[in-house]
């Protein structure tokens, strides 16, 4: 077990908390913040990953730019606490059923799935040369594309 | 997303699975050693920015202009 | 000559035109001037067309061609057109002059309508004598059924005249059918449309293809003309104006069937048997109408009957194959029938148009110029000498008598009888409605206004045609015969040779009916006979003459409540299968899009899992086949 192995425990263990916390807590504010360990920890393990510009990314824009929007949302609009009455008495039900059809699902996916070590990476592999040209050259059109789906969001909004 | 009834809370949902998908395309594309799994989880990341400024944006315009208690309260389109 | 003969036609055209289309709210005077002007100028070009003797096929330009199939736009003009066309815009300028006066109570627009559509008849009727093909006949043929329509319909305000004028369009269609089936038989046996090469292509001895040519040729005539059994329409059709009575349903278009007969004689000689129901056919009709024509109050009614009648003479005389004689009917009964009509209208128009005899009496003293008119015409109807109806039906008669075979003198004895009853119900009408004494009834109690000249005038040059007209051809009591002369190139040599033993028949006729129209005296008149000791000893006869033989009833029964019956059945089964089936779909479907619309609950949540569902579906599905 070296040094990475534990980081990579700790950041799933963290990770997974947080992604209880997401879905359990009542609070919104909570909610948001547990988000925020999630993104954190997963840039963690993007890093582990070899995935250098993702993990910049990740911090930078999801974990840095949008949480803080929604921490601007939520102080904006003040504590929105869920009551009142249900009025969907199914909806639980189905989607425990459902939820548990996928859970199944993933199980019989992953069954039987032989595991193995990746290769060395490439010491350029998911670095901000890689991404780069890789953005630049083959993806440009995508790129292109959602540089404009950013602006119209901006506009739009 | 599928039981929560607070629509910020279901936007930031979102967000967490579109998290996940992104944890995996990254973990593929380093079991592969293929750069487009991470270019893929840019474009999620960039489409998932987009996604929680426009409906933050609708969010807070409904809360505006409405008194709501949850997201159910929405339901006049039903046929 | 070729551009006259078209100019007969094209001022009729140009009058309606004007007064349908730039007219109908103009100059009352412009429509006065222009609705008879018309119909004299065309009268003029017949004249100067007679002058000159002209006889020929004038063809001016290729109408219809299909393969093999032509037909030209081409006017024939002969004897036989030629006298139907004097007939036609002589008479009928004389009657649309007469109306000028008759409308004078129309709004300005109404008053336009009635000439123009007058002014189309005038066209069609001079279309269908015109006509060098049976096409072109065929579009007078329809286009006088047409404008029939529209002036019985005149006074499209009265129910009663709508329904009038549906009738008499419908029985006319039936015989339309009739005439386009015989002239598609014509062709599709003789492919020749045009008369002058039809004729010559037709066989002189008698076939099935003759025959059935004839047959539904008749068919158009008889409904036409009014005769049995397509006859209910002419009586009704008295709901128009009184000088398109005297105009359309007395002087020229009923006798439409007439001149189809004699136009296509060498068709008729050709048969037997079609031929023989001409003659016989205008028999019947002929005594059917006269008897009908004894009980009628109203006064129009009377004159219908006594037209069907009167048509009948003349079918009976083209039946035996006198087709000179009946045409000299025909052209003796526009003169007198048409006066008769248009006294009558003078009598009608001044008593507020009430027009049951029953409320009539005193006119003798106090339209004495109308009744004077009314009197030749009478006399002429009832076939007294020397009026022209004297000579015309005696001529008729004579002819059938003289034709010395079996129906010869089976129409001569009923043409004989109906003779006798046309004098008495003749007679009828004038005491009854002239003579006698004011009856308490009458609409204008005192004097009443004589018509105005417009309206006199024409009435008395009808007089003098009526009194004089019958020395065209007094062949009746042996002598000259101008009209056969006349008609001989068209019509050919004279078939029947005459013996001399007929003149005895024609005495005993005018003696009486002369009789009989003096009988009519003393029923009304002198009270000798009372109508109403008859009435009650004969009470069923005169209810079978009353209800016209209850023709109208029988035609409810047989064809009128069985497709009433037909449509009430399609009604209830169209409700019951095809409305409710349209209707089911129509429930199940908005049922269904209502079960449907609950998955639209509105609720966000409900539609993520829906999707969730549907991912998971979906993902199960992928990795079940990539398994398999």
């Amino acid at each position: 077990m070296g040094p990475a192995t534990i980081v990579f425990w700790l950041a799933s263990a963290v990770a997974l908390a947080g992604g209880l916390g997401v879905v359990l807590f009542k609070e919104p504010i909570r909610n948001v913040l547990s988000l925020v360990l999630v993104m954190l920890s997963l840039a963690v393990l993007f890093l582990l990953l070899s995935a250098q510009f993702v993990f910049a990314v990740q911090v930078i824009v999801y974990a840095g730019a949008v949480m803080v929007l929604f921490l601007f949302v939520i102080t904006l609009l003040g504590p929105v606490r869920e009551q009142g009455t249900v009025r969907l008495p199914w909806q639980i039900f189905i989607s425990a059923v459902v939820i548990a059809a996928f859970a199944g699902f993933l199980v019989a996916m992953l069954r039987g799935v032989s595991y193995r070590t990746p290769d060395a990476a490439d010491p350029i592999f998911g670095s901000v040369q890689s991404i780069g040209v890789g953005l630049f050259t083959d993806y440009l059109f995508p790129f292109e594309l959602t540089s404009i789906l950013l602006l119209v969001a901006a506009v739009g909004c | 997303m599928l039981i929560r009834r607070n629509p910020l809370v279901m936007l930031i949902c979102i967000e967490l699975m579109l998290n996940a998908v992104n944890l995996t395309l990254v973990a593929f594309s380093r079991q592969l050693n293929n750069r487009e799994g991470q270019l893929f989880a840019l474009m999620t990341m960039t489409v998932a920015a987009a996604e929680a400024v426009v409906g933050l944006a609708i969010l807070v315009d409904i809360f505006r202009v409405r008194d709501l208690e949850d997201v159910d309260d929405l339901s006049e389109l039903k046929g | 000559m070729q551009a006259l003969a078209l100019a007969i036609l094209l001022f009729p055209a140009a009058g309606g035109i004007f007064l349908g289309v730039f007219n109908w709210r103009g100059s009352r005077l412009l429509t006065a001037m222009v609705g008879p002007g018309v119909i004299w100028a065309a009268f003029v070009c017949v004249l100067i067309l007679l002058g000159n003797n002209v006889d020929q096929d004038f063809t001016y330009w290729t109408w219809i061609r299909a393969g093999s199939f032509e037909v030209p736009f081409d006017i024939l003009i002969d004897h036989l057109s030629l006298f139907m066309c004097l007939v036609i815009t002589g008479v009928g300028g004389l009657i649309v002059t007469y109306a000028v006066g008759y409308m004078e109570h129309e709004t300005d627009g109404s008053y336009a309508r009635f000439f123009c559509y007058m002014d189309v008849f005038v066209l069609a009727m001079l279309i269908l004598v015109l006509a060098g093909n049976t096409v072109f006949l065929i579009v007078g043929w329809a286009g006088v059924g047409l404008s029939s329509y529209l002036l019985i319909g005149f006074y499209y305000w009265r129910r009663s005249a709508v329904i009038a004028a549906r009738k008499a369009f419908v029985m006319n269609v039936i015989g339309d059918i009739g005439m386009i089936l015989g002239a598609f038989v014509l062709f599709v046996s003789y492919h020749q449309v045009v008369y002058l090469k039809l004729f010559p292509a037709l066989p002189h001895t008698p076939d099935a293809t003759t025959e059935l040519a004839a047959f539904l040729l008749l068919v158009g005539g008889i409904a036409k003309s009014a005769q049995l059994p397509l006859h209910t329409w002419l009586p009704d059709a008295m709901e128009g104006p009184t000088p398109v009575s005297a105009l359309i349903h007395a002087a020229t278009m009923v006798t439409a069937g007439v001149y189809l007969v004699a136009r296509f004689h060498p068709l008729y000689d050709a048969t037997i048997y079609a031929h023989a129901a001409v003659a016989i056919i205008g028999a019947v009709t002929a005594l059917f109408a006269a008897s009908i024509a004894l009980v009628q109050t109203d006064i129009k009614r009377v004159l219908a009957y006594s037209t069907m009648s009167q048509i009948g003479y003349m079918f009976l005389a083209v039946g035996i194959g006198a087709y000179s004689a009946g045409l000299f009917h025909l052209l003796s009964h526009a003169f007198f029938k048409a006066l008769l009509f248009m006294a009558a209208g003078n009598v009608i128009h001044a008593l507020h148009d009430d027009q049951d005899m029953r409320h009539y009496g005193g006119l003798w003293h106090d339209m004495r110029r109308s009744s004077v008119t009314f009197l030749a015409g009478s006399l002429s109807l009832a076939g007294i000498i020397p009026f022209v109806g004297f000579f015309s039906k005696e001529n008729v008669l004579g002819e059938a008598f003289s034709r010395g075979d079996g129906l010869g003198y089976a129409v001569w004895f009923i043409g004989f009888v109906t003779a006798v009853l046309t004098g008495f119900y003749t007679g009828r009408m004038w005491w009854f409605a002239f003579w006698r004494p004011a009856s308490e009834e009458r609409p204008v109690a005192g004097h009443l206004h004589e018509a105005p000249l417009v309206m006199l005038v024409p009435v008395a040059v009808l007089a003098v045609l009526t009194t004089v007209g019958g020395f065209l051809q007094i062949k009746a009591i042996g002598g000259w015969a101008l009209v056969d002369d006349f008609l001989k190139p068209v019509l050919g040599e004279e078939r029947i040779r005459t013996n001399g033993l007929e003149y005895l028949a024609t005495v005993l006729t005018l003696v009486l009916a002369a009789l009989a129209f003096a009988a009519a005296y003393n029923f009304w008149i002198r009270g000798t006979w009372s109508p109403a000791g008859w009435r009650a000893r004969y009470g069923w006869g005169a209810r079978v003459l009353e209800r016209k033989y209850y023709f109208d009833e029988l035609y409810d029964w047989a064809f009128v409540r069985p497709l009433d019956r037909l449509a009430g059945f399609t009604d209830r089964e169209d409700r019951s299968l095809i409305d409710t089936g349209a209707v089911d779909v129509g429930a199940y479907t908005e049922r269904g899009a209502g079960a449907l619309s609950l998955t639209q609950t509105g609720f966000l949540r409900s539609y993520v899992l829906v999707f969730v569902a549907g991912v998971v579906i979906a993902a199960v599905l992928v990795l079940w086949r990539a398994s398999s």
